[in-house]
Parts: C-alpha cells; sequence; structure tokens
C-alpha cells in the first residue's frame, strides 16, 4: 500500500514538473515579438536522496537560451541601429509547439498512470469490504 | 486447516509483487523527460517466484515462530530493481520509452485484478465451506 502512495507523490511531481514547463513554453510563445527576448529553458532531474521519495522529478533553475537573437532589418523601428537592425527574440515557434506536445503528450501519460495507481489501490480497499 | 493455505499466500505475493513493479513504472514515466534517467523493471512474477522458491528448497512457504501460527507471511520479498538492457536512448540519454512503460503499466494493473479477484473467490469459497453466504 505504501508503494502505491510513493507512486502516487511521484507521479504528482512527475505532473507539476511538465506544468511548469508548459509555463515556461507558452511564456516564450507570447514573447516571441518581444525584442530582446531569450527564450527560457528548465532542467529536469530525478530525486535520488533526502526527504523526498525517490525517484521524483524535480525542475531545476529556469535558464535562458545563450543563441543569437535574430536580427531584424527595419531602419523606422525606434530601436534600430546604423544598420538599420535591431534585435529580435531567439525563440523558434516549431521547436516550443513540439516541446509543448510533447510536454503535453508525458502529461497525460503520467495521468493515466495516476487513475489505474488509484484503481489498483481501491480494488485492495473492496477486499476490506463485505 | 487454515494453517496452509497457499491460494491466498500466492495472491498476496502476486498482488505485492505487481504493485512494486507498477510503482517502478510510474517512476519510470515520471521520468520519462528527464536527461540521462536509466529506466528500470523488476523480474516478472514467474521468473521472481522460481527463483524464490529455488531458494527456499522447492516449497512457497513461510517460517512461522509457532505451529499454531497462522502461516501469512510475507511471501517472498520485493525483488531488486535494475536497469532495463533493452531499451534504446534519446540524445538525451533517457531510455524511457512512453508506450513500452504503458503496456508494462497495463500488464501491471491486470496482473493486480487478478490477484485480487483470485483473493476474493478463495474467499466466497471459504465463507461459503463454514456456511456463511
Amino acid at each position: 500500500m505504501s508503494e502505491f502512495s510513493n507512486s502516487l507523490s511521484v507521479i504528482s511531481s512527475a505532473l507539476q514538473a511538465q506544468s511548469q514547463r508548459l509555463r515556461h513554453l507558452s511564456e516564450n510563445i507570447a514573447n516571441v515579438d518581444t525584442p530582446g527576448y531569450r527564450r527560457k529553458t528548465i532542467a529536469f532531474h530525478t530525486v535520488m536522496h533526502g526527504s523526498e521519495t525517490p525517484g521524483m522529478v524535480e525542475t531545476g533553475r529556469v535558464r535562458l537560451d545563450q543563441s543569437d537573437l535574430l536580427q531584424i532589418y527595419d531602419p523606422t523601428h525606434p530601436m534600430a541601429d546604423e544598420a538599420g537592425n535591431y534585435e529580435g527574440s531567439n525563440v523558434n515557434l516549431m521547436i516550443e509547439l513540439s516541446d509543448a506536445r510533447e510536454a503535453q503528450r508525458s502529461y497525460e501519460a503520467n495521468l493515466r498512470m495516476f487513475e489505474q495507481t488509484r484503481q489498483m489501490g481501491s480494488s485492495l480497499f473492496d477486499l476490506l469490504r463485505r | 486447516m487454515f494453517d496452509k493455505i497457499e491460494v491466498f499466500q500466492m495472491a498476496h505475493a502476486m498482488a505485492r509483487h505487481a504493485g512494486s513493479r507498477h510503482a517502478v513504472i510510474s517512476q519510470n514515466l515520471a521520468n520519462a523527460d528527464t536527461p540521462g534517467y536509466k529506466a528500470q523493471d523488476i523480474a516478472d512474477f514467474q521468473t521472481h517466484l522460481s527463483r524464490n522458491m529455488a531458494q527456499q528448497g522447492g516449497d512457497f512457504q513461510i517460517r512461522a515462530t509457532r505451529a499454531a501460527h497462522l502461516n501469512i507471511g510475507q511471501g517472498p520479498g520485493t525483488p531488486a530493481v535494475f536497469d532495463r538492457e533493452d531499451a534504446v536512448a534519446d540524445p538525451n540519454g533517457n531510455t524511457v520509452s512512453l508506450e513500452t512503460e504503458m503496456v508494462h503499466g497495463v500488464n501491471a494493473k491486470r496482473q493486480h485484478d487478478r490477484a485480487m479477484a483470485i483473493y476474493q473467490s478463495s474467499m466466497t469459497i471459504l465463507r461459503n465451506s463454514i456456511g456463511r453466504r
């Protein structure tokens, strides 16, 4: 029985991590046209020991993607330099959308697992009934 | 009569095994996007049981401190967790495949359901035999 509650907490940590990832992805997508915006990324890692249940997913610090910003040619833009370019964001919509799809897929799989664990636990309780 | 009802022990061990396997699999799924995570697994019930029987001298039985004790032991202990070897790694070193884990998860769930069904029906037989409905 304790194994079920352990796996429920592991699964909920994963759900939390995936939804945090999705939040940063939507921030990136929302800021795709913001000049000078760098896309945010977060890293996942596994909790190995400590007070938490081992195997739980933890999100690391938010990091900014240091790749080059997009140079956009528009001499009339207030932020344009001498050559007429200004810096856009380094968000690539294609990457963000496929990443979001992957996060959604993992989220759903975890949700399915949560439901399964819950069912197994309740079938165990059914033995006590009657 | 009640000191050795093997079907209950077997159902107990099977449900326990299904529970531990399901826990390992849900840990895999939770870490499906963690870089460098290696998918883990435990031996299936049949392998685990036959290994245990060989160790205990061919009999699936738990030692009791007194002969009068009901023999409802732990069954075989929790099997060891190992890294799955046949898994293919993603570019980030993660070897979890969502599809494989879902299939294993459903299998563990079915094994658990089966154990519960066996337990329940044996319980019914036992109840009937002592004259209750």
